[in-house]
């Protein structure tokens, strides 16, 4: 933290604000973050379970915590949540797009050509699970990897509406704010999440 | 009683997938918490590059270290217009630029002389820092 600290200190005495205004800087950089520190690791985790990859996970989140610095810096801290998940949800939607048209600009190109159902999928997944043991931690494991999985093979709106709601306990209207909808899809959405999401899993838990 | 038991079910899937979830939080590698948290260190610096609100002299180094030259020139000017001319005379025998600094020392102000040679000396350090791009700390 002694980097914040003398983040805080550059910006106080290079903007020379009034003194008033100075410890509202320094409150509010304290604010964001502290908000930033408590939510970048379940946001990293949410952008790596819909992009599958933990590099473009970390670029996205970076990109999502630098836009709301920058843009909402100043807005109150209660909008800042379901802003910075807008923001990310954007971000993934923005570089899944970008993957697509990758992928058909690839299959343009000579070579072998994939098959679009098996392409998304990891070779390690098929790979017969040999462990001797089946501690806690690895039932754990099976278990979020399945869950991962569904969430995978849901329609982006209600992925995003269950992890939101689910994960991050966002409340209804803070869930449309991110999503850029109504409460009333927020919900329709997530309850669909959830009733396929049961039907996948409902009787493996 | 099938509508209490799913939506038993229900609630039993949103706290498992919850727990699941927070689970693998908590199991994040360490060199992806550090990730994490150079990008927030990152994020909220370059969110200071972008404020808008410095004064329009500092947005300007270029200027900043004009002027402060130009003020050492003037007070330098000022200084040799006006400084006694000891050149033209010989010293007292016994006189010794000592007595001077003990006048300064002794006379009922010194605190407040001192303190105020410790101000100029941090603004002739910042300034300098401050034209030479660096945000003064």
């Amino acid at each position: 933290m002694s980097g914040f600290g003398t983040l805080t200190a550059a910006w106080m005495v290079a903007d020379s604000p009034a003194p008033a205004t100075r410890g509202v800087v320094l409150e509010q950089t304290r604010a964001l973050d502290k908000f930033l520190a408590e939510i970048e690791r379940r946001a990293f985790r949410m952008a790596q379970m819909a992009l599958r990859d933990p590099d473009d996970a970390m670029d996205v989140v970076q990109d999502a915590m630098l836009k709301l610095a920058r843009n909402y810096a100043t807005r109150p801290s209660e909008e800042w949540r379901p802003l910075f998940y807008r923001i990310l949800e954007n971000g993934v939607r923005d570089l899944q797009r970008r993957r697509t048209v990758r992928k058909r600009f690839m299959t343009w190109l000579p070579g072998p050509k994939e098959d679009p159902d098996h392409e998304a999928q990891d070779p390690l997944d098929s790979v017969a699970d040999t462990a001797p043991a089946v501690p806690d931690i690895l039932m754990q494991d099976q278990a979020m990897q399945k869950l991962e999985a569904s969430l995978r093979e849901l329609p982006p709106r209600q992925r995003e509406a269950f992890m939101l709601r689910n994960f991050e306990g966002l409340d209804v209207a803070e869930t449309a704010t991110a999503m850029g909808c109504s409460q009333g899809s927020v919900k329709t959405h997530y309850s669909r999440a959830v009733h396929t999401l049961r039907e996948q899993l409902g009787e493996v838990w | 009683m099938s509508e209490e038991n799913s939506g038993l079910q229900r609630t039993l899937l949103e706290e498992r997938s919850r727990e699941l979830f927070q689970d693998s939080v908590e199991r994040i590698d360490m060199r992806t918490r550090s990730r994490l948290t150079r990008a927030r260190h990152a994020a909220l610096e370059a969110a200071l590059d972008a404020r808008p609100a410095r004064a329009w002299f500092m947005r300007m180094p270029v200027l900043t270290s004009a002027a402060g030259v130009a003020a050492a020139m003037v007070l330098g000017l000022s200084l040799w217009v006006h400084a006694p001319a000891v050149h033209h005379g010989a010293p007292p025998a016994d006189a010794s630029n000592f007595e001077d600094l003990d006048i300064v020392a002794s006379s009922d102000n010194s605190q407040d002389n001192v303190e105020m040679l410790q101000d100029d000396l941090d603004f002739y350090a910042w300034a300098e820092k401050t034209a030479g791009g660096e945000p003064a700390a």
